[in-house]
């Protein structure tokens, strides 16, 4: 591995639209202190192969101190780190090495609620009349706001909790030892505005909010994206704005997109917000071998403000979330991809991608393509790469967060603590256990999925529009192909290198050991076709490329040229979940033949 | 109607050679009689709309015109859409057919809708034997009628009936092209990605097969689009009740008429057991089902899977001129045309449950010949798997049809007489149609 030794050069405001974003439990990943719990300092000695990988920021999950009964989000302390996962110095050291790296971290925050174990809550509960005692939204009975639903209906049967120390309900919209912060009290809100100053400070890059839509309720109203959270959502934005102009705010609400894009304000609220919808239905699509459930979600997304991106993703910490879908199509998911009920959690399934797609290399490769190719940067999570299972007897969503498998030694390299100190037990079947799935091996390997998924994320960053290009559909009547096109952004000019299409150099991935680097070197002013054969059969594709016709397709992958683009339908051929990214250039790249007397 | 040749003899002569071999056209042969020509658009490049008639049939032709010095620029180049020298008022000209040239099917459009249109791309979507389509860069669909009937088509009565009552499963219509009486082409907006439902059947069908499992295990099942398919044709059948008369008819009287076409067309069909069946059952006044009735509608007359578009938005309805045989479907997937078998134009008003028959039609059909082209030899034994797919589709397009509020008002109050007369209405369906499709 190479150590490229490279730091973040100046601001870049709006990096986040062409980064691949790497998702990482702290406790899972690297065990440096051999206690059985990952830490920072372990996070940091991987930081060369998430390098290697070409990973452009992570997203850590809670390291804040917390009783852990809901994975971390559950914060007991806003200004401090779990003592399990290291000091705040260690916490800097990291994030001053991966600048060093180019690469950024931001972190999960969860303003909606606390632990019930908070000082801030502990306080509030003691009395009716205590300096923190409106800091919690208090009511002498559980009658109000009976619209709201309930989130984690697997073990919650109501939003109100009796505290007998207080006499009162609290209102929480997660699990009843979270109780919800009241923003009616501006207090909370300075204290809040305070929590995220202190780790923008301290160097952190952004943060992923948790539960955003909840944080105000009202009346008559479900409680869920109210007015009054954008409002706030406004302010924390023009904090941000003011004194840290490069870091990002991406938004966790599980909504459908027209709801969604609230979350982007006018461009005045949050940089970046999770894509749910899209993600079942990417599964939906491959199992039904047809392109609508994707093309009718992706028709639904208004346009999103200037500079502003969508997070998109495949799997990620916590189930894969059916709320999103409708009964008919929560019944089908189920059916196809949980066929065991231990799979299911509350209203998802439990697993991670490679068990889901049943180890299918191939199907998981075309939905990796679609990930790195629909609007959005993508966020992948952590093992993924690698096609690490999971373990669905395990309680809650602890299934898809076990240690990441590092090499066949003893507990997968994760820790060197004995097997009963593992915060969790790591994977250890014959198809999924870190004996025959870990890094080291497939590091080893340059046909394994990890070089594979690698090469693509290279492909990916040398071609900015899959970034911050426009979005075109293609129309082919064959249902299974899902063909579009990612055009250089309207009024595009301003980032990276337009200009160096990456074929006209035959140079693809130039800048993808560039990591916060993006643009340098790649294909800006090309569009990129994308088709996608989303059957496990061959399937013919006749494509109205009509628009482009004269340009010469040129494959991404192998910089291959096709045959220019015909004034009529183009026809192409798809493999078995085959797919093609090409590069439309509108010069000639094929090279002169060789001639006798040049030899 | 008829007349002589107005200004130039030899342009019904031109035309006659042309009907005789355009693709799609199966070789119209005999002399064209030239009984409406308008000069369009003058001059060149120019446009002479004409309408002839060749062995009974009224045949719809745009003539451009350019100037022989000029490049012909048609569609694709192809030398085959000129149809020869012609002398008149603006002197020689190349006639060429106007709808394969870019420029002049935009001057075309541009004077059928009466705004400037400057397209960056034209391409053909349709190529019947009775109309041709055009795309304008994905925004408007021309459509011209090739072979037309004296008075409105009943195409486009139906679509922009549908249209003025508010069902928006069709694509709308922009403007309407007609002259002296006769329909001759319509524009509508242009429905942007999408497949037909032959395609979209014939997926599900595909991984059932290779799946071998039961059609709700299987990961491509049809059920929820055909439920979806079923409530879009409810409301269609509902809006063309509030756009056309309607009358309620009683089950028995629609029985009769349905034996008496099949003694008309097929009589073995009549004879056969089931037939014998259904109309026992339907028309006896022991049955529990006799004695209902059924409105008759404006219906769609040949309404399958492929007629209908799968949307980024639905289930829309694409064709709606019954009998239309396409023959070159651009970008269609093969076996796309499989169910576009020339019935001739259907009824056009009928019970609704006609239109309901043709489309649980077309599910056994898509079943059987995808068997057919996967399996020739039938070593794989498809036929039950398939006779599953089709069982449980006709149930959800079914359901989805019936559950649709206000449509008992259109059909028997009897879920069984619905059922049987479905059936049989089937089996009309089949009176005319090839062996091959019989089979099916």
């Amino acid at each position: 591995m190479s150590n490229g030794n490279r730091s973040l050069k100046g601001n870049q405001p709006d990096w986040y639209r062409r980064a691949v974003f790497y998702e990482v439990p702290v406790r899972g990943f690297y065990d440096a202190n051999n206690d059985g719990i990952g830490d920072f300092r372990g996070l940091r000695e991987k930081l060369e192969y998430i390098q290697w990988l070409g990973v452009d920021c992570l997203w850590l999950l809670p390291y804040y101190p917390s009783p852990m009964r809901d994975g971390g989000y559950d914060i007991a302390d806003y200004f401090s780190v779990h003592p399990d996962l290291g000091t705040t110095e260690d916490l800097v050291e990291l994030i001053d090495d991966a600048h060093c790296r180019g690469i950024r971290i931001i972190a999960d925050l969860v303003i909606n609620h606390t632990s019930d174990e908070h000082p801030w809550f502990v306080e509030s509960r003691s009395s009716r009349d205590n300096a923190y005692a409106d800091w919690y939204i208090w009511s002498d009975d559980d009658k109000r706001w009976p619209e709201a639903r309930i989130v984690f209906l697997d073990v919650e049967t109501s939003n109100w909790t009796w505290d007998p120390v207080r006499g009162q309900y609290f209102w929480h919209r997660f699990y009843s030892h979270q109780p919800d912060l009241n923003y009616e009290n501006p207090e909370v809100e300075q204290a809040m505005l305070g929590v995220v100053r202190h780790w923008l400070d301290l160097g952190l890059d952004g943060f992923r909010l948790d539960a955003v839509p909840y944080l105000f309720q009202r009346d008559g109203t479900t409680g869920e994206g109210l007015p009054e959270t954008h409002a706030l959502l406004r302010r924390l934005r023009k904090e941000i704005d003011a004194g840290y102009p490069d870091k990002v705010l991406l938004a966790e609400a599980n909504d459908w997109p027209a709801d969604l894009v609230d979350y982007f304000g006018q461009g005045d609220e949050c940089h970046m917000c999770f894509n749910f919808p899209l993600m079942p239905r990417l599964f939906m699509a491959v199992r039904r071998e047809q392109r609508f459930p994707v093309t009718e979600i992706l028709s639904q997304a208004p346009e999103i403000p200037p500079g502003c991106q969508w997070a998109i993703f495949l799997r990620n910490h916590d189930e894969l979330s059916l709320e999103k879908v409708t009964e008919e199509e929560r019944d089908y998911m189920v059916a196809e991809y949980a066929k065991d009920p231990r799979m299911q959690r509350n209203l998802g399934i439990g697993r991670r991608l490679a068990p889901l797609l049943e180890r299918d290399r191939r199907l998981v490769e075309l939905l990796v393509a679609l990930l790195l190719s629909l609007p959005g940067s993508p966020v992948w999570y952590y093992g993924d790469e690698i096609l690490m299972g999971d373990n669905v007897y395990l309680g809650d969503r602890d299934s898809v967060r076990t240690p990441m498998q590092w090499s066949p030694d003893r507990n997968g390299g994760f820790s060197k603590a004995d097997f009963a100190q593992l915060y969790l037990p790591p994977l250890m079947d014959p198809v999924f256990g870190y004996q025959a799935v870990n890094v080291e091996a497939q590091q080893r390997n340059p046909g394994s999925f990890l070089h594979w998924m690698r090469r693509m994320l290279q492909v990916r960053k040398s071609y900015e529009q899959f970034g911050t290009g426009d979005f075109e559909p293609v129309d082919c009547a064959n249902p299974s192909v899902l063909a579009f096109v990612r055009a250089p952004e309207k009024g595009a000019g301003s980032h990276g290198a337009p200009g160096k299409g990456a074929g006209s150099h035959g140079a693809p991935g130039k800048g993808a050991e560039s990591p916060g680097s993006p643009g340098e070197g790649a294909g800006a002013e090309s569009p990129v076709l994308c088709v996608h054969n989303l059957s496990r059969f061959a399937q013919p594709a006749w494509l109205d490329l009509v628009k482009w016709s004269g340009r010469t397709p040129v494959e991404l992958l192998g910089r291959v040229p096709f045959p220019p683009v015909a004034s009529g339908l183009t026809h192409m051929t798809l493999g078995p979940h085959g797919f093609y990214w090409f590069e439309l250039v509108e010069e000639n790249p094929v090279d002169p033949e060789p001639r006798l007397e040049d030899s | 109607m008829t007349s002589t040749v107005r200004g130039d003899p030899t342009l019904g002569e031109l035309v006659e050679h042309y009907v005789a071999r355009r693709p799609g056209w199966f070789g119209l042969d005999g002399q064209a009689t030239v009984i409406d020509d308008e000069i369009v658009v003058p001059g060149h490049p120019g446009i002479r709309d004409v309408v002839a008639e060749v062995n009974g049939t009224l045949v719809h032709l745009p003539v451009g015109l350019r100037a022989p010095t000029e490049e012909n620029k048609a569609l694709g180049g192809a030398e085959e859409t000129v149809l020869g020298l012609h002398e008149g008022a603006e002197g020689v000209s190349v006639a060429f057919d106007a709808v394969r040239d870019q420029e002049t099917a935009a001057r075309l459009l541009q004077a059928v809708t009466g705004t400037r249109i400057d397209p960056q791309r034209v391409r053909q979507v349709r190529f019947d034997t009775s109309s041709s389509t055009l795309a304008f860069d994905d925004a408007l669909d021309f459509t011209i009628f090739d072979r037309l009937v004296d008075g409105p088509h009943p195409g486009l009565e139906l679509l922009v009936g549908l249209d003025r009552a508010g069902f928006n499963h069709v694509a709308a219509p922009v403007a309407i092209w007609r002259r002296g009486g006769r329909d001759l082409g319509v524009v509508q907006e242009h429905i942007v990605g999408g497949s037909s439902g032959w395609a979209m059947a014939r997926t599900s069908v595909r991984d059932l097969y290779a799946s071998r499992v039961s059609p709700e295990e299987a990961g491509g099942d049809f059920a929820s689009e055909a439920n979806r398919l079923g409530t879009m044709t409810a409301r269609m059948h509902l809006t063309l009740a509030e756009a056309f008369p309607r009358r309620d008819e009683s089950v028995a009287s629609i029985v009769s008429s349905i034996e008496d076409h099949l003694r008309a067309t097929d009589p073995s069909l009549l004879a056969a057991p089931e037939t014998a069946r259904l109309i026992e059952e339907l028309k006896s006044p022991a049955s529990s089902v006799s004695g209902g009735t059924s409105a008759v509608v404006r219906a769609h007359g040949d309404f399958h899977l492929g007629r209908v578009w799968r949307g980024e938005q639905g289930w829309m309805v694409v064709e709606l001129t019954p009998g239309e045989h396409p023959v070159n479907r651009p970008g269609g997937v093969p076996g796309d045309a499989d169910l576009d078998v020339d019935v001739g134009p259907g009824p056009f008003e009928r019970s609704p449950l006609g239109d309901v028959a043709d489309m649980l039609w077309s599910f056994g059909s898509v079943a059987s010949v995808a068997a057919a082209r996967r399996d020739p030899a039938g070593r794989e034994n498809l036929g039950p798997l398939g006779q599953q797919w089709s069982k449980r589709n006709r149930e959800a397009f079914l359901a989805g049809y019936l559950d649709v509020p206000g449509i008992a008002d259109l059909v028997p109050k009897s879920r069984q007489a619905v059922q049987l007369l479905v059936n049989l209405f089937e089996i009309n369906r089949l009176a005319g149609l090839g062996s091959r499709h019989r089979e099916s």
